[in-house]
């Protein structure tokens, strides 16, 4: 978020046409997403070094178009943020299934049509659903229908604009996460562009195409709006390709090809226009707009870290008494849970709780975040119990007290208090990893932030008030933290000499 | 009412205790002195239990602690010895999270069941005994050393146990605070406390004492009440034991 910020505080510095610039130094370069997976560009399974894919086979015939001794060079971007590094000038171009519309082509310069796509809706194999319409009628049981898309992409859009008040949309961060997820019966159906269903649709057997394609949709090539002769240059290039069939070779090597593609030789003989239409609101006013939603995804983030931390703390403390005071056998099955946890990433361990285990989103986001915090604060809980010196647990003892009982009412209490300073350090730690469960369709404050810069494009102002908003969750949580450490410093430092 | 035969102690392969035998009547007032690492304190760990040894067999009254014990039957044995004995550290170790009154009335409450208001009313005698009645809110951060320890004694009694175990309770105190404590302890003995004391103080034995044992190198070496410990040392080790503590 902050990227973004940045990256669009600094303006492009103004210049000369990014074509001279390509042609100069022999490459164009593209922006894409490898994680968007196939058939649009992928890690080639011959080459895993390499990338293939027919957008990669489609930009290195481009690059020629452009000169002789032009070639195209892939970069790595964020697939919902590739725009925002368009911006920065990391790279010429963008292309990655990146659909026209009308909003994008307000700030970019985008080409002729490369492939035209339609949406497939998927279920699971036997569903009794037979059409997209189907879904415009309750679920027989009166519930919502739920539709798994990737965030910001058509078929977002589209599912969102459709929604008659019968279907749920429900977002993933990747195209084949949405598939398993049906797949795995976790939601009815995935609407998915067509040449991403038609390429992993071996991959899915316990799904099938359910109904014809929906809605229409271009893929375009986008560029700055500084460089309009690289934009036309580019878009004659796939004219030409798409005139002689190349453009047909390609996308049928992949599977692609259907008799819509036609169009793309006679239907267009330039780029597409911008409308004149415009977006009603810019800048503040937007944030304004879309305050509830804001608001609304603060909640699930507030959820999340309450609903988490606590557990965490819990689960930490019962670790870190286990490792110290359990019985033999229990305290390296305790020490080989907290490297395991410690040491594997967390989006990971989300992905074994939704899809492996199927949980409900909240219920693997908040045991996710619990567990994986439950690895720190045991280290922290155990840190504090070895920080209460060794003649508290005698005393206890030479009282008759059992070693649970010292436990309980003398060591656990003044850990406790040790550890309050870290302990609430990790709170705000965790309240910003909240963002993570994008990855189980939960939409918090960071994914809405996402989700309202790239389809409003008032990057800063929603990064703005995001961050404000973090900052007015957080800062309570400081001032806690640092209250509890001047209390308590000032208590534990000197009580008895041992 | 206690009776101590054969113990032994080993850290590592270093021989702690070699083999002491002791036995402490009802109202006796034991003082064992010796010089620094001659075993006395670690003596004094294993009778309560929070020390295991490696051979001998300590009993109070029901309570015996065995060598031969598991490490279950050992807590549990401990346990029993525990709630028998009352025991008072060199470093207080009063509970720090809690207040004066709450240190006093945690065991009475939670081990032995007793209601609150009975506790508090029992902690507020003992409490008045050591002269810390005024502290009852204090935490023990608030409080000096002197005052800290008789709070630590008084903690210690509120249990009511048959015998008190006192770690070198003076040696982290200064003349002043020394002389406190060692006041209630006398006032303690008085009343007819039995004790164990560990103590550098030889004033203290010599007046309070009714047997004083000398430690040396792992064995009590010589016993007897205190004049004739003090003024005819039979044993060398008594001997230089005493000229140290004049030449300091």
């Amino acid at each position: 978020m902050l990227a973004g910020l940045l990256l669009a505080a600094l303006a492009p510095p103004a210049r000369a046409d990014a074509l001279d610039e390509v042609r100069a130094r022999g490459a164009l370069r593209y922006g894409s997403d490898m994680e968007g997976g196939g058939p649009y560009a992928f890690p080639d399974p011959d080459s895993p070094r390499s990338v293939a894919g027919f957008e990669v086979e489609i930009m290195d015939r481009l690059a020629r178009e452009l000169g002789a001794g032009v070639r195209a060079e892939f970069a790595q971007g964020q697939w919902d943020k590739l725009l925002w590094v368009l911006d920065s000038g990391r790279y010429d171009v963008v292309v990655n299934g990146y659909e026209w519309s009308p909003i994008r082509a307000e700030d970019y310069l985008a080409t002729r049509p490369y492939y035209i796509y339609q949406l497939q809706l998927m279920g699971p194999k036997g569903t009794p659903a037979r059409a997209w319409g189907d879904l415009k009628r309750p679920k027989p049981d009166g519930s919502p229908w739920t539709v798994a898309v990737l965030t910001a992409s058509a078929a977002d859009d589209f599912a969102h604009d459709e929604n008659a008040g019968t279907t749920r949309v429900v977002r993933f961060d990747g195209a084949t996460d949405a598939m398993m997820a049906v797949q795995n019966g976790q939601y009815d159906f995935t609407l998915q562009d067509g040449p991403a269903a038609t390429y992993y649709g071996d991959e899915f057997p316990g799904l099938e195409a359910v109904g014809p394609p929906v809605s229409r949709g271009y893929y375009v090539v986008y560029a700055r709006k500084s460089d309009p002769a690289l934009r036309d240059a580019l878009d004659a290039g796939i004219g030409r390709l798409a005139a002689s069939g190349e453009l047909r070779r390609i996308l049928e090597k992949y599977g692609i090809w259907n008799d819509l593609q036609v169009g793309l030789a006679t239907a267009f003989q330039g780029p597409i226009d911008a409308p004149p239409v415009r977006q009603a609101d810019r800048g503040w006013k937007l944030v304004r707009h879309y305050g509830d939603r804001l608001r609304d995804a603060a909640l699930v983030t507030l959820g999340l870290s309450f609903g988490a931390m606590p557990l965490a703390m819990a689960i930490g403390l019962a670790v870190a008494l286990g490792r110290m005071y359990g019985p033999g056998p229990l305290r390296p099955a305790l020490g080989a849970y907290v490297e395991l946890i410690r040491g594997t990433p967390l989006m990971l361990q989300l992905y074994v709780l939704f899809f492996l285990l199927k949980l409900d989103p909240w219920v693997a986001g908040i045991a996710g975040l619990a567990i994986n915090y439950s690895a720190y604060e045991a280290e922290i809980y155990r840190a504090g119990l070895q920080a209460v010196p060794r003649g508290q647990m005698e005393a206890a003892l030479a009282l008759g007290m059992s070693r649970s009982q010292a436990l309980r009412r003398v060591i656990v209490p003044q850990a406790v208090r040790i550890v309050i300073p870290p302990v609430s350090n990790d709170f705000i730690a965790l309240f910003k990893d909240t963002s993570v469960c994008s990855v189980v369709t939960l939409i918090e404050l960071t994914k809405e932030y996402s989700i309202l810069a790239n389809s409003t494009r008032a990057v800063v102002e929603f990064a703005t008030a995001t961050a404000a908003i973090y900052l007015a969750m957080s800062l309570p949580l400081s001032w806690f933290a640092r209250w509890s450490e001047r209390r308590l410093g000032a208590e534990g430092a000197k009580g008895g000499l041992a | 009412m206690i009776e101590v035969e054969g113990l032994v102690k080993r850290f590592g392969a270093v021989e702690v205790l070699r083999g002491v035998d002791l036995s402490v009547g009802r109202g006796e007032v034991a003082c064992l002195i010796g010089p620094s690492g001659s075993g006395k304190s670690t003596f004094l760990r294993c009778l309560n239990g929070l020390e295991r040894f490696q051979g001998g067999r300590v009993a109070i009254g029901d309570a015996v602690l065995d060598a031969g014990q598991s490490p279950r039957e050992h807590a549990k044995a401990a346990r029993r010895a525990c709630r028998r004995m009352g025991m008072v550290f060199q470093g207080f170790n009063l509970f720090v999270h809690q207040t004066v009154l709450q240190n006093v009335i945690e065991a009475p409450v939670h081990v032995l069941g007793m209601g609150r208001d009975e506790a508090v009313e029992r902690a507020r005698g003992l409490l008045d005994r050591v002269g810390m009645l005024h502290r009852l809110d204090a935490r023990p951060r608030e409080l000096s050393g002197g005052q800290q320890q008789r709070v630590a004694i008084a903690r210690a009694l509120a249990m009511g146990p048959e015998v008190m175990l006192f770690d070198e309770p003076t040696s982290a105190l200064d003349p002043k605070m020394t002389a406190e404590v060692l006041g209630v302890m006398t006032d303690l003995a008085r009343d007819g406390q039995t004790m164990i004391v560990v103590t550098h103080a030889m004033g203290f034995a010599r007046k309070v004492a009714t047997i004083v044992h000398v430690f040396g190198e792992g064995l009590i070496v010589e016993s007897g009440p205190p004049d004739r410990i003090f003024d005819a040392p039979a044993h060398d080790a008594t001997r230089s034991l005493l000229s140290e503590v004049q030449a300091a």
